[in-house]
């Protein structure tokens, strides 16, 4: 027994001793994300473990001003529509890409073509094929031709990070994904794959040198390991926390509840073209009526989420004010429900997933079976979940709760493919909507397309495809040496951040 | 001896062929990688074409072949979120899934036999009577929940150990400790069985009859005599320290093979699932042909060598 205990010691020293200890020096910050990068490569991949490191490594063409979400420049200063299809982008002089090498327009076109390459197959197609073609007119000017007027380019172009086509030319894809090289504030020094990232401040930084000289972006995904990593002083920073973990973080003098509302609404979405009683508009009224929206959000999720009257929020092109919502009315619910002839009480099937907060479904479930409305959960893992829901046979069941983020703050990214007939997650379909949506996303005219989104918010008020509920408010944990303002569109970007005191 | 092993890898290539065809039948009918990709809103066509590069398209008994041929030259497949070699992938993590593993059964193994040794000789003591609900506990906490625990008390309240992570040897006490908990208990629970059979036995009684020393006849009699069920109880706990890693690894964010599955399992990426699947399963058909081994060299009475029988 001795000797298999002397041997289990030997191989574990053994297994310790070839790993490294990742250094922390004392203008370090260390960020608890929920998982590991899928890649670095900003072509590649979509996940947001993954964007949340590297838009710290890569610049984008555009970015978004943390306070007002207004699109401004980052690698272009200057743009202009030519003609309603062509784009003249001016690139910013004197940048440099972290191996000295000069950044230039043609890196830029290179940036979209590539992920315009079907070979290259980015899971980013979808947001940039629209664009037909991606030049350097000279070594300061992009020029970008769309196939149709695109009014959401802009927006689209703020993702767009901006990779060195030489570096990425002379490297091959699993190379570019392990070390990534942008012009960022930061540049990758280690990445131990599933543990974490650490990034160095970049010295020649065009925007000056961040005030954090290293940042470690560490994949914790329990919840509760990364609250406890804040109490224990290991991280600085957590992302993903819950309502829950709100009051423990409050509770504890040296940390701080960071929130922030986010672009992302929270809904309900019904069944409309299926074999569903959800078929019938006043027994979608009757649902609509029986939730109590405000409630849930101060109850279920403590008020870390903001009620909304459509999809879009305030900041969404698009948004209108003048869109009434609906108001909790349970009598009324029951006297539409009597009128459809369900009297006698309704069952509904909720088609869901894990993925989604079970808290939320099952409250929905409790106020629609005070209306009388019998709520059955049907519950699929992701995967199978989505293929359910995007059938074009609309046999997924009768309601479906999500949240949608389009990444683009524009009405096209969000209620285009939620309700436009024949999209894989719209069952719904109405002609008067479709027209509208269709000439917005089809002019840079921005009163014309306000109109169009205008008629088409009044469709779905009125003919209730699904039930607008909130807002989602992100919220993070941190020291309260951190001082940092959580944007909408929920970008990590460290050098916006300074530690201490 | 030789052709004892010799079968018993083929006996354990078979096992690993069965398992393969169980992940892949289970992980095809488990939805669409490719939906969990891309970006919502993108258009169908852009998905088809997606699933095509990645061979999702073919029909289920095409990608099974690829499967399989790929399986015989030793390549288990591209990762489709990772977009590199799912074996390559596994085998980075392996190293930390063994230096927890190790360190939890060298745990289990240290703290557990003697303490069943002890609580078995002095039935019904004090050794005993404490031994005994600090067994039942163990066997009844889940890991996370004793992971959870030790991370608030240990972390949290007395700042003496870190909460997460892996790097140093601070790192690793939290998580092997978890992990460990579960097969101590049994450990020491099956040494305490053993031993007790083992004193009621005849030879004891003759050898302290014979004057040996009381400790002698713990030693060199009983203990010999009680290894043969402990070692087997603790083998068959490797399944289950494989089994625990998925949930120790997530709570300590420890960049295992557990986490790895888990991860894999969450994006649909089949060729990681499956890869993680079989290294996994080649460890514990490992462990059973070592242990079936260590049978001969504990107990010269057993002959290895004749399977069939």
């Amino acid at each position: 027994m001795k000797r298999i205990a002397l041997l289990l010691v030997c191989v574990w020293l053994a297994l310790a001793g070839v790993r490294a200890v990742p250094a922390l020096t004392a203008a370090a910050l260390t960020i608890d994300l929920q998982g590991d990068p899928a890649t670095l490569d900003p072509g590649k991949q979509y996940d947001t473990n993954s964007y949340d490191v590297y838009r710290n490594i890569y610049d984008n063409l555009l970015r978004r001003n943390p306070a007002t979400s207004a699109i401004e420049g980052e690698v272009a200063t200057a743009w202009k529509a030519v003609s309603p299809t062509v784009w003249r982008f001016t690139i910013r002089k004197g940048l440099t890409f972290q191996d000295g090498t000069p950044l230039t327009a043609a890196d830029a076109a290179w940036s979209i073509t590539r992920i315009l390459d079907r070979q290259f197959n980015s899971p980013q197609y979808g947001n940039f094929n629209t664009i037909t073609s991606a030049t350097a007119t000279d070594p300061q000017t992009l020029t970008i031709e769309t196939a149709r007027p695109y009014p959401v380019l802009l927006a689209q172009l703020v993702n767009l990070s901006i990779v060195s086509a030489k570096y990425v030319q002379a490297h091959d894809e699993p190379d570019v994904a392990a070390h990534p090289m942008g012009s960022g504030a930061y540049r990758l020094v280690t990445w131990l794959r599933g543990d974490h990232v650490t990034l160095a401040a970049n010295p020649r930084f065009w925007r000056g040198r961040p005030r954090i000289d290293e940042v470690t972006f560490r994949a914790v995904p329990e919840d509760a390991t990364r609250v406890a990593d804040l109490q224990s002083g290991r991280a600085q920073l957590a992302l993903g926390l819950t309502s829950d973990d709100a009051a423990t973080i409050k509770a504890n003098p040296k940390l701080q509840l960071l929130s922030g509302p986010t672009e992302r609404v929270a809904y309900l979405a019904f069944n409309t073209l299926g074999d569903s009683p959800l078929r019938d508009a006043r027994v979608r009224e009757a649902v609509v009526d029986a939730i109590d929206t405000r409630a849930l959000a101060q109850s279920l999720l403590g008020g870390y989420a903001q009620p909304v009257r459509e999809f879009l929020t305030s900041a969404h092109v698009g948004y209108d004010k003048a869109i009434a919502g609906y108001k909790y009315d349970p009598a009324a619910s029951k006297r539409l429900l009597a009128e459809a002839g369900h009297a006698g009480g309704l069952t509904l099937v909720f088609t869901t997933s894990p993925t989604y907060d079970q808290r939320i479904v099952q409250a929905l479930q409790g106020q629609l079976a005070q209306a009388g409305i019998n709520v059955k959960i049907q519950s699929y893992d992701f995967g199978t979940y989505l293929q359910k829901i995007q059938s074009p046979q609309h046999d997924w069941g009768d309601l479906r709760f999500g949240q949608w983020s389009c990444a683009c703050l524009d009405a096209d990214g969000v209620i285009y493919p939620l309700f436009h007939t024949g999209s894989i997650w719209s069952s719904f379909s109405d002609p008067a909507f479709d027209r509208a949506v269709d000439a917005a996303r089809s002019t840079l005219d921005a009163a014309a397309r306000s109109q169009n989104y205008a008629a088409a918010l009044q469709v779905l008020q009125k003919d209730i495809p699904g039930l607008p509920l909130w807002q989602v408010i992100a919220l993070y944990g941190a020291d309260r040496g951190l001082r940092w303002r959580p944007t909408p569109d929920e970008q990590l970007f460290v050098f916006d951040m300074t530690l201490g005191g | 001896m030789t052709r004892f092993i010799a079968v018993r890898l083929l006996q354990a290539v078979i096992v690993l062929w069965g398992v393969s065809t169980l992940v892949f039948a289970i992980s095809r009918l488990s939805g669409d990688p490719v939906a969990l990709m891309v970006p919502q809103g993108t258009p169908p066509d852009v998905m088809a074409r997606m699933r095509h590069t990645l061979g999702l398209d073919l029909p289920v008994y095409e990608q099974y072949g690829r499967f399989l041929w790929g399986l015989l030259r030793g390549d288990l497949g591209t990762s489709y979120v990772q977009d590199a070699p799912a074996l390559r992938l596994v085998l980075q993590r392996l190293p930390y899934t063994a230096e927890l593993g190790v360190a939890a059964f060298g745990l289990a193994l240290a703290a557990g036999v003697p303490l069943g040794v002890a609580a078995g000789i002095g039935r019904g003591g004090w050794v005993d009577r404490a031994a005994l609900p600090f067994m039942l506990i163990g066997q009844a906490m889940p890991s996370f929940w004793t992971g959870l625990l030790l991370i608030l008390v240990v972390s949290v309240d007395w700042r003496l150990l870190p909460s997460s992570g892996s790097g140093s040897l601070a790192t690793l006490i939290l998580p092997a400790v978890t992990l460990a908990w579960l097969s101590l208990a049994t450990i020491a629970r099956m040494s305490r069985a053993a031993v007790l059979e083992e004193l009621d036995k005849d030879y004891v009684r003759t050898a302290r009859a014979k004057g040996v020393a009381p400790r002698r006849v713990i030693l060199r009699h009983v203990l010999r005599n009680a290894a043969l069920p402990i070692v087997t109880v603790a083998t068959l706990d490797i399944a289950n320290l494989l089994g625990g890693v998925v949930t120790t690894e997530s709570i300590f964010a420890w960049p295992g093979i557990g986490r790895l599955a888990l991860e894999a399992i969450q994006s649909r990426d089949y060729t990681v699932v499956q890869a993680v699947v079989l290294v996994g399963t080649a460890v514990f058909v490992l462990a059973s042909v070592v242990t079936d081994v260590l049978y001969g060299v504990i107990d010269p009475r057993i002959e290895l060598g004749d399977v069939s029988a």
